[in-house]
């Protein structure tokens, strides 16, 4: 079981004096390969912060990010090309499925796949689709789509570049219960099936038997991981990965 | 995949609503170069129809197209015995305004040296050349007449024998050719009342001489309308085209004539050149600034569109973003559309202007400078303008799209 990303110590304020927010108070986090996370906690604690730090998408202003046991992060200052890293090997789901509304349900996964530099991105594509069970809606736009459906594609987005690393912020918030089900089990077998690190972010403590570990926030601090019957879930994990 | 052509797909009505306003932009400018290059050839065609090597003006002049120049018309007999010399040629030039069957025509007068210039250089559309001495016309077709036509002028009624094609004086003014002598009788014709005191004004001059108190019948002779030579003088000349000799040197004649102390030579550059000074100097100026302004405005609609389209595209380009797209790729999304507008915008132009310019009253000349130059500043215009939007996508935050 390998170590896929790394923060330690990490802080990131907003505002000023007064006003100033930390949004994250020291946080240390690892996950681990094949392995898939729940972010719990209530509204402002810090959580979507998190994701994009350990996105890169928006460092942290203290603290180390390391990604496969390389330091890519460091106070604020990248010290790896976060693009590249982004591109080859993380993926995102959001709450909102935040498809690239001009393109296409296939488009959307195919650029995503280019831009990771996938040999054929179109074949990916129509291969990530048939996965997720939204093979017949690749033609159909974002707009055109339900949110079940945006949301399966959004993931097949994700997917696009065999992801180390998905991180997934509240992607079952617009989604009705028996949707935002499927969803999760979907997330759970990115981790189980194809050995990618997976984190989500999440409100809805009726789907907690999917997941492996457990964290928690509060005001910017970090709890966990409380391990949800570890035990179970590496049993139920094959190693294999796609 | 190309991001930008996949978006024009998806918003093609308004992408192609804003090309085609774009268009109309575009086609004025380019319109506005063919007219001034319409100009500047239409003031060369008044001397490059004449087909003279030299033309020789009245002494500190600047020709007849400048100002009054008056040559007396022994010159063109002077002027073709200089050796080198092959054909000399009288020429009058003057812009008449004349109402004809409820139309104002507005023409250029040119006076052919009859027999030896008959016209046969014209640019003859259909017809002849003129085959008499007097009655015949030769007239541009922009005049809207027909051989066959007879136009009354003066007191001359002249038939059409000829039409030409593209002979207008820069003015836009429809170009006639006719017999020296026919434009004599049209631009010098005096009424009635005026040739009456002319003659009376005569028999008092000749009836004060010794002569006419002697011989008193002399005075009916005066007033006769048949007779009129003494007292008017052969009208004169504006100009005497000369034609070299092949084999003689044009400096050598031009110098040669030059030395003449009534005269001034001018090259035919030379007399094009004065011709372009005086008529399009400042219609250049006024038409350079309309396309600096109107090229501006393009800019700047362009500028426009593209900065909003960008802005409506934030979000995308935030997820682009987050996907790692890299800058090249971003700012190719946006510079490819504005490409993609102006090149829309440059054909839809051209297909306009091929509808439009032929029935514009000025002649729209598109040069080989303006087909090469338009392409390349429309492409600098939408490359310029497409900065604003290109910097936007640039600070868009990939961050953002996390939020909610
Ligand atoms: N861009 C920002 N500017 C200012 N404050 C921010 C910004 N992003 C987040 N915050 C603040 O940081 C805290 C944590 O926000 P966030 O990570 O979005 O919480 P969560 O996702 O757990 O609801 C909140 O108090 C929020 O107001
Ligand atoms: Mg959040």
């Amino acid at each position: 079981m390998s170590v896929s990303v790394r923060g330690e110590g990490l802080v990131k304020r907003f505002g000023r004096g007064e006003a100033a927010v930390r949004a994250l108070d020291g946080v240390s986090i690892a996950l681990d390969d094949g392995v898939i996370a729940a972010l719990l906690g209530p509204s402002g604690s810090g959580k979507s912060t998190l994701v994009k730090a350990l996105g890169l998408v928006q460092l942290p202003d203290e603290g180390v990010i390391h990604f496969r046991d390389r330091v890519v992060a460091r106070d604020g200052l990248a010290v790896a090309d976060l693009a590249e890293l982004r591109r080859s090997h993380l993926g995102f789901v959001f709450q909102k499925a935040n498809l690239v509304s001009f393109l296409s349900a296939r488009e959307n996964v195919e650029i995503a796949a280019r831009i990771g530099g996938q040999r054929d991105p179109r074949a990916r594509a129509e291969e990530l689709l048939a996965y997720l069970d939204v093979g017949h809606r690749a033609k159909a736009y974002p707009e055109e789509l339900s949110g079940g459906e945006q949301q399966r594609v959004a993931i097949a987005r994700a997917l696009a570049n065999r992801p180390a690393l998905v991180l997934a912020d509240e992607p079952t918030a617009a989604l009705d219960k028996e949707r935002g089900r499927a969803v999760m089990e979907l997330l759970r077998r990115v981790a189980h099936e194809q050995g990618a690190a997976v984190l989500v972010v999440t409100h809805d403590h009726r789907a907690m038997d999917v997941f492996d570990v457990v964290y928690e926030m509060e005001d910017g601090r970090l709890t966990g991981p409380l391990a949800r019957s570890r035990d179970d879930a590496h049993a139920a994990a094959p190693t294999s990965a796609t | 995949m190309n991001l930008a052509l996949r978006d024009v797909r998806r918003h093609l009505p308004r992408f192609v609503g804003t090309a085609a306003g774009l268009a109309l932009l575009f086609a004025v400018v380019i319109a506005m170069q063919g007219i001034y290059a319409g100009m500047v050839d239409d003031a060369k065609i008044l001397t490059r129809t004449m087909g003279a090597d030299l033309w020789v003006v009245q002494r500190d002049t600047l020709g007849p197209f400048a100002e009054a120049s008056r040559l007396d018309p022994s010159l063109v007999r002077r002027a073709a015995v200089v050796p080198g010399v092959a054909r000399a040629r009288g020429y009058t030039y003057a812009i008449v305004q004349r109402e004809h069957e409820g139309r104002t025509l507005r023409l250029a007068l040119v006076g052919l040296s009859w027999p030896d210039d008959r016209g046969a250089e014209l640019p003859l559309e259909r017809g002849r050349e003129l085959s008499r001495g007097r009655g015949e016309l030769i007239v541009d077709r922009t005049l809207g007449l027909d051989l066959g036509d007879v136009l009354p002028l003066g007191d001359e009624s002249l038939e059409v024998v000829g039409v030409t094609r593209d002979t207008l004086t820069s003015a836009g003014d429809a170009v006639a050719f006719l017999s020296i002598a026919d434009w004599h009788s049209v631009v010098d014709a005096s009424p009635d009342e005026a040739l009456r005191l002319e003659r009376e004004r005569a028999r008092a001059r000749l009836l004060g001489t010794e002569l006419g108190r002697s011989q008193p019948w002399l005075s009916e002779l005066a007033i006769d309308p048949r007779w009129r030579a003494p007292v008017l003088p052969e009208p004169p000349l504006h100009a005497v085209l000369v034609d070299v000799a092949p084999d003689a040197s044009p400096t050598e004649v031009e110098a040669r004539l030059a030395g003449w102390p009534d005269v001034r030579v001018l090259s035919t550059p030379a007399q094009e050149q004065v011709l372009l000074d005086s008529v399009v100097g400042r219609a250049k100026l006024q038409i350079g600034l309309f396309t600096v302004i109107l090229t501006l405005t393009a800019m700047v609609v362009v500028m426009m569109v593209l900065y909003t389209l960008a802005v409506e595209k934030t979000h995308d380009i935030a997820v682009l973003k987050l996907l790692g797209a890299r800058r090249p790729t971003i700012a190719g999304l946006v510079l490819q559309q504005a490409w993609l507008l102006g090149l829309l915008a440059y054909l839809v132009a051209v297909g306009i202007g091929a509808m439009l310019y032929p029935t514009f009253p000025r002649r729209v000349v598109l040069t080989d400078e303006i087909r090469f130059l338009a392409p390349v500043v429309i492409f600098v215009v939408t490359t310029g303008a497409s900065l604003l939007g290109v910097a936007h996508a640039m600070r868009v935050d990939a961050g953002k799209v996390l939020e909610g």
